[in-house]
């Protein structure tokens, strides 16, 4: 199963039920404004959040849940990793809190323990403990206007689709995460522009681990290339050496 | 001999610095030390201390190569510092990286939990295995020393070429993986600096930075120990720097003009200035300084070449590392005082140990005078007149612990208590709220605050009784006090009792025995509570417990008070199922009828900080 969750923004009424829920469901702290949160409402302790945009729009923001995450493929020991529902989920046992996942979230989602001598990091794991168990996310559990629902990706794909269709004139004709860096769970209808929640307004559809991936394909051969090309340049100066009539060989 | 005692008293000045913030990194967090916040969490740690870091030692690997791979014996003075700055380098890479990781003590991780997709665990195993092959290539110098480690000197001597080879071939890939790690950021890093070839760029830059780090480092040690410069060899490196740096400039325009994106160096921006700046510094005022024989031969020449190509190439690192980044993040960041000094703390140390080595060690091929045992540095006695003439004796060594000791010290008094304790949450004072019948409660003035009906809770809850769940203490000469009086901060407790008022002969003028039980150590919990004296303090029904009176922040006893009868009633009440929504409560303008009140009022610039009249555009959104 591939979960997902479509938010519908046209449909939000900014009530922060969601926001309420998931502080529950997590055992998050009260959410208390620090110098360090500068981009938006998420923080250590807020790992959804409502953003207030023009004219009522209320636009909920949590992580996106790659489908080929590029946090997960960031950490250096896995403990970001993605499940066999989707949902990437953070390990802090794992964790040495090198903060490369934060660096690499095209989304900029991942947030830290600034104020803790032990420090973690701090993310939506897409209630994952409840999903295993039959549940749904609480977030979208207590949503009172059903504008954030929980089901199989392409269900909801194909319900945005449909809604997207019944209601041409209201909706912006686009499913975000339906393609953005390879696809994400956490999908997004609107009637307004939902581009501000990447870095960039143009992700394209190449998932990022890709990036970084040819770049580690090519390690062993420059590896053994390296190694071959020293040490068959020295053969060569050595040989040559011999050949002149020098020593080739030294001490210290 | 004073220029090297003199530096080395300033290094552990730094040093003393750095290991006061060090340990208030390690009790405080980083959020207390550093500016690093959620948009920027890597920052002056990550772009100096390791990514420029581990170009600087590149030294290590380029001399190697060129002396044990190329056969280049003119190198052999430079070939024992190379390599050990390179060891000391890497040691210090991964010193400064301690403070920079959240949970450094889980470093060794990277042992057992494999990811191999990730550059930086690829970054991690190369450094791990090449400061091994570091240690292994340094030891034969200090075992010297000890003729009774000859064995495993001849030993390691044997394996040398094959390490060397090795630490090339590690070298080659870790220093390109720095670049790789960015590679995965391509919509945050500027692009003037992304490209795809970004490891390539990083490896050709490590070449031409190791080159101009031994260069610099030749230079400044030998210039310490008031020696003859190898002015030669530094020559020679100079020109085969013009080669690689050449080859770095020719390779980056390249990617820039094929990406397209060469008219952005001149478009006008920071971002564009920054670049230019940034290759001036580092590659193309180098290349034309090393290319006039002139300018090459000569010592002004050469420290100004080999000092710009190591400051131009910290100069890319930084900017790589985040620097660039800002514009697509929307942050600021500049690096606190505590974070420059841990950088420069690290470097310090690095530095006195490698001073350390030179003298001690057969680095050199004549080793310098050992300073601290200099016997005409000091008083002597004279014998005639039966007295100590000249300066007092104080070694070298006892005025660098005491310089350490005392910048230790000045290094805690220096730090911000207030910032350590506050844990990033700045202090919000809470107002009294405006208004007669209805309340407009916006402590924490971010324009989203709550319209609290005061009449109708009068009458809906139980009447004119129900009072004193909210006023519910009488401060002296006051009664029914407001909430604001004693929760006077939004987001921490504060303290309700006034200490030295009840001491001082203005106020209340007591004895200390009058509150505090003679005999037993005096403290707040040893004390007379406060309503042993003051009798009417908390009206009968409070729902208080007074017990060491702090008041808890406002926004706690707010949310407690309100949300738990507030969810009682919506389950109570059927016609009301958004009584427990915090939206019900939580708005973000107030309603037309108040706006004159809240916004029009004169003193609303006060109490709203952020006022947004018109269209409200805003992206911060929190659930008081």
């Amino acid at each position: 199963m591939s979960a997902a969750i479509l938010t519908d923004v046209t449909r939000c009424i900014g009530c922060l039920e969601c926001v309420a829920a998931c502080k529950q469901a997590n055992r998050l702290e009260l959410d208390v404004p620090r110098y360090w949160q500068k981009t938006d409402g998420l923080s250590a302790d807020n790992w959804t959040a409502i953003l207030k945009k023009q004219e009522d729009h209320y636009v909920r923001k949590q992580c996106r849940h790659c489908l080929e995450p590029a946090c997960a493929s960031a950490c250096p020991v896995g403990a970001l990793h993605q499940t066999a529902q989707g949902a990437v989920v953070y390990d802090r046992e794992k964790c040495l809190g090198c903060r490369y996942c934060m660096m690499a979230c095209p989304y900029g989602i991942p947030r830290y323990d600034w104020d803790q001598p032990v420090p973690y990091v701090e993310k939506c794991i897409l209630c994952y403990d409840r999903i295993t168990q039959g549940q749904q996310p609480a977030c979208t559990e207590v949503c009172p206007k059903q504008a954030t629902i929980f089901g199989e990706r392409d269900a909801l794909i194909a319900e945005a689709r449909s809604r997207i269709a019944r209601n041409p004139e209201l909706y912006i004709d686009h499913i975000w995460g339906e393609h953005e860096v390879g696809g994400t769970s956490v999908l997004y209808i609107s009637d307004i522009n939902l581009d501000f929640l990447a870095y960039t307004s143009n992700p394209g559809t190449r998932p990022l681990p890709q990036t970084t991936a040819k770049a580690m394909n090519a390690v062993p051969f420059a590896f053994v290339g390296m190694g071959g090309l020293m040490y068959g340049l020295n053969w060569i100066i050595r040989r040559r050496m011999e050949l002149a009539g020098k020593d080739g060989t030294h001490e210290d | 001999m004073n220029r090297v005692q003199n530096t080395k008293l300033i290094l552990w000045l730094i040093a003393g610095l750095a290991a006061a913030v060090g340990v208030t990194r390690f009790i405080f967090g980083l959020g207390a030390t550093t500016n690093l916040t959620d948009a920027t969490p890597w920052g002056l740690w990550i772009g100096f201390d390791v990514m420029a870091g581990v170009a600087l030692a590149g030294g290590g690997f380029v001399i190697t190569a060129i002396f044990y791979i190329m056969k280049r014996e003119e190198f052999h003075p430079l070939v024992k510092p190379a390599v050990l700055t390179a060891f000391l380098g890497y040691i210090a890479v991964v010193f400064g990286l301690m403070f920079d990781l959240g949970l450094p003590w889980n470093i060794w991780h990277m042992i057992i939990f494999w990811n191999p997709h990730s550059p930086l665990f690829e970054v991690g195993w190369c450094v791990m295995l090449y400061t091994t092959v570091l240690l292994l290539e340094f030891s034969p110098v200090p075992l010297e020393e000890f003729s009774r480690y000859a064995k495993i000197r001849a030993f390691l001597m044997r394996f040398r070429f094959p390490l060397v080879l090795l630490g090339i071939m590690l070298s080659t890939l870790h220093q390109s993986s720095l670049g790789s790690l960015f590679l995965i950021m391509p919509f945050k890093l500027h692009p003037l600096w992304y490209s795809e070839i970004l490891p390539v760029l990083f490896f050709i830059s490590a070449a031409a930075l190791g080159l101009m780090m031994v260069s610099f480092e030749s230079l400044v040690s030998h210039w310490l120990y008031r020696r003859k410069p190898e002015t030669h060899l530094v020559a020679k490196l100079g020109k085969a720097a013009v080669w690689v740096l050449g080859i770095y400039l020719a390779v980056k325009m390249a990617e820039l003009v094929w990406s397209g994106e060469f008219g952005l160096i001149f478009a006008g921006t920071w971002e564009s200035y920054l670049f230019i700046a940034e290759l001036m510094i580092s590659v193309i005022i180098p290349i034309i300084i090393f290319s006039i024989p002139r300018t090459r031969n000569s010592a002004a020449g050469q420290w100004a070449g080999s000092a710009l190509v190591v400051f131009g190439m910290i100069f890319n690192r930084i900017n790589v590392g985040g620097l660039t980044m800002l514009r697509a993040t929307g942050d600021t960041y500049v690096p606190s005082w505590t974070e420059i000094i841990i950088s420069l703390g690290v470097v310090s140390a690095a530095a006195l140990a490698f001073l350390f080595a030179i003298e001690k060690f057969h680095i050199w091929e004549q080793r310098p005078r050992h300073p601290e045992t200099d016997k005409h540095a000091g008083a002597s006695f004279d014998h005639t007149s039966e007295v100590w003439l000249g300066e007092p004796v104080v070694s070298a060594r006892t005025k660098y612990s005491l310089a350490f000791i005392m910048s230790f010290a000045l290094g805690f008094a220096l730090l911000p208590g207030h910032k350590l304790e506050s844990k990033g949450i700045e202090t919000v004072v809470v107002e009294k709220a405006r208004g007669g019948d209805t309340l407009y409660i916006d402590g924490n003035h971010d324009g989203y605050g709550v319209l609290f009906n005061h009449a109708a809770h009068i009458d809906t809850t139980r009447g004119r009784e129900s009072c004193v769940s909210c006023h519910h203490m009488n401060k002296p000469l006051d009664r029914e006090t407001g909430c604001w009086e004693c929760h006077r901060a939004m987001y921490t407790a504060t303290d309700m009792f006034g200490h030295d008022r009840h001491g001082s002969a203005q106020g209340a003028g007591l004895a200390c025995g009058e509150c505090h039980t003679p005999g037993l150590e005096r403290q707040r919990s040893t004390a007379k509570q406060c309503d042993a004296c003051h009798l009417d303090l908390i009206p009968p029904g409070s729902p208080i417990i007074a017990d060491g009176y702090l008041a808890p922040a406002y926004v706690d006893i707010l949310h407690q008070q309100c949300i738990t009868c507030h969810r009682e009633q919506a389950a109570l009440q059927a016609d009301k199922p958004d009584l427990a929504l915090c939206a019900t409560c939580h708005e973000t303008v107030p309603p037309e009828y108040l706006q004159a009140a809240v916004w029009d009022n004169p003193r609303a610039a006060e109490f709203n900080r952020v006022v947004l009249p018109g269209p409200v555009e805003q992206t911060g959104a929190d659930d008081e």
